[in-house]
């Protein structure tokens, strides 16, 4: 799924800090997704805060190489993991 | 004000609640153990009882949520400027409307239009009890919850999980080694002054009000051993928020409940118990209790 499809689906969640981390939950119009409820850690925090209407992946993994000690490569890795699992989340 | 018609309090978690109507109000048996005779207190919720169903009710509302599952319709809930419409269904005949409720913007006070049937007059009748008790906890400080609790005198620990999980076995099993149910399927958890309480709301069988301190959650599975460990943080709260009761199509709803969660966990323990249905499981937890305080 493309980056800008998945900023559309963020406004569906509603995202809440809970200490370093964060708890996404789906709004929901019935019962199904009543067990999905989603932490995610500080690196997938900084990524869901930065994902916006202009967000692209090289944006994405300055914003991973700026805030961490990470090669571009690891970087790379991270971002794919993340939109895929909330590719995986929202399609839910 | 003048003494209403055909007044009944009941007081569940200590919220007192009023109803009253122009027809004798009949309840359910669960409910007759929670009747508050006690006027010293105002009421904290209102429901007016009315008999007949009205047409058309919810028509130009917005529909923002349905309850149901692949067999059946529980209740769906409408939303409007002045407040939220209910429609619930009649549970045996599946998809006939059995109440229609109006909650008004406060969260305080409700119309409840119900028909008789076999000459009872019965507003609250299941599942309409439950969802106004899931919505005066969103008004309030409290929660209510899928879950077991089991009470040794100071503390409770309090057992949830997915159905058939072992809620009601994980319970009996403390029984037998001495502690109170507090119940075996439904809970109110309230936040007040000096911690986290939990209370035993009205069931099908008559049981009598109860309250306790709530010491620890045990998210609980089965297991072919004994097995523990202590969640914390956004998972602890993000495990023990999936088995509340939750209308989730409100972020002003979510946020207020993730926050309490996060209170709450930040407060009691939160375990992960996978158990072997055996009374050695008490034992299991006593002792990691134990070996925690060391």
């Amino acid at each position: 799924m493309e980056i800008q499809s998945l900023c559309k689906l963020k406004s569906k969640f509603v995202a809440r800090e809970v200490g370093d981390e964060l708890i996404i939950v789906p709004l929901s119009a019935n019962v199904a997704q009543m067990n999905e409820l989603f932490t995610l850690n500080e690196t997938a925090k900084i990524l869901w805060d930065h994902l916006d209407e202009n967000s692209t992946f090289e944006s994405l993994l300055r914003v991973i190489t700026d805030n961490f000690d990470i090669d571009t490569t690891t970087a790379s890795k991270d971002i794919e993991l993340f939109l895929n699992k909330l590719d995986g989340l929202l399609k839910k | 004000m003048p003494a209403r018609p055909n007044s009944i309090c009941i007081s569940i978690a200590e919220f007192k609640i009023e109803l009253f109507s122009e027809q004798k109000i009949d309840l359910e048996e669960g409910y007759l153990p929670f009747i508050d005779t006690n006027d010293s207190k105002v009421a904290d919720f209102s429901i007016e009882c009315i008999e007949g169903l009205p047409v058309e009710l919810f028509n130009s509302d917005k529909l923002v949520f349905e309850a149901e599952n692949e067999a059946q319709k529980f209740y769906s809930v409408y939303k409007h400027d002045q407040g939220h419409g209910f429609y619930i269904y009649n549970q045996q005949t599946v998809n006939d409307i059995q109440q229609i409720a109006v909650l008004d913007g406060s969260f305080c006070n409700w119309k409840i239009y119900a028909e008789r049937r076999n000459g009872i007059f019965m507003p609250l009748r299941y599942p309409m009890g439950p969802i106004i008790m899931h919505y005066m906890t969103l008004k309030s400080n409290a929660v209510l919850m899928h879950a077991s609790s089991a009470f040794d005198g100071t503390k409770a620990r309090l057992f949830s999980g997915f159905s058939g999980a072992g809620k009601s076995t994980i319970s009996m099993l403390w029984a037998k080694a001495g502690h109170q149910i507090i119940n075996d399927d439904r809970l109110i958890i309230r936040k007040l002054e000096d911690g986290f309480y939990v209370y035993n709301t009205p069931m099908y069988y008559q049981d009598q009000p109860k309250k306790a301190p709530l010491s620890s959650v045990f998210l609980i599975s089965h297991s072919p051993v004994n097995k523990i460990k202590q969640l914390n943080g956004a998972v602890a709260v993000s495990k023990v928020m999936a088995f509340s009761i939750q209308n989730n199509y409100d972020r002003q709803f979510i946020q207020s409940r993730i926050d309490l969660f996060a209170e709450l966990c930040s407060k009691v323990s939160v375990y992960e118990l996978g158990f072997v249905p055996d009374e050695n499981v008490v034992k299991f937890v006593l002792n990691h209790e134990a070996g925690e305080n060391k």
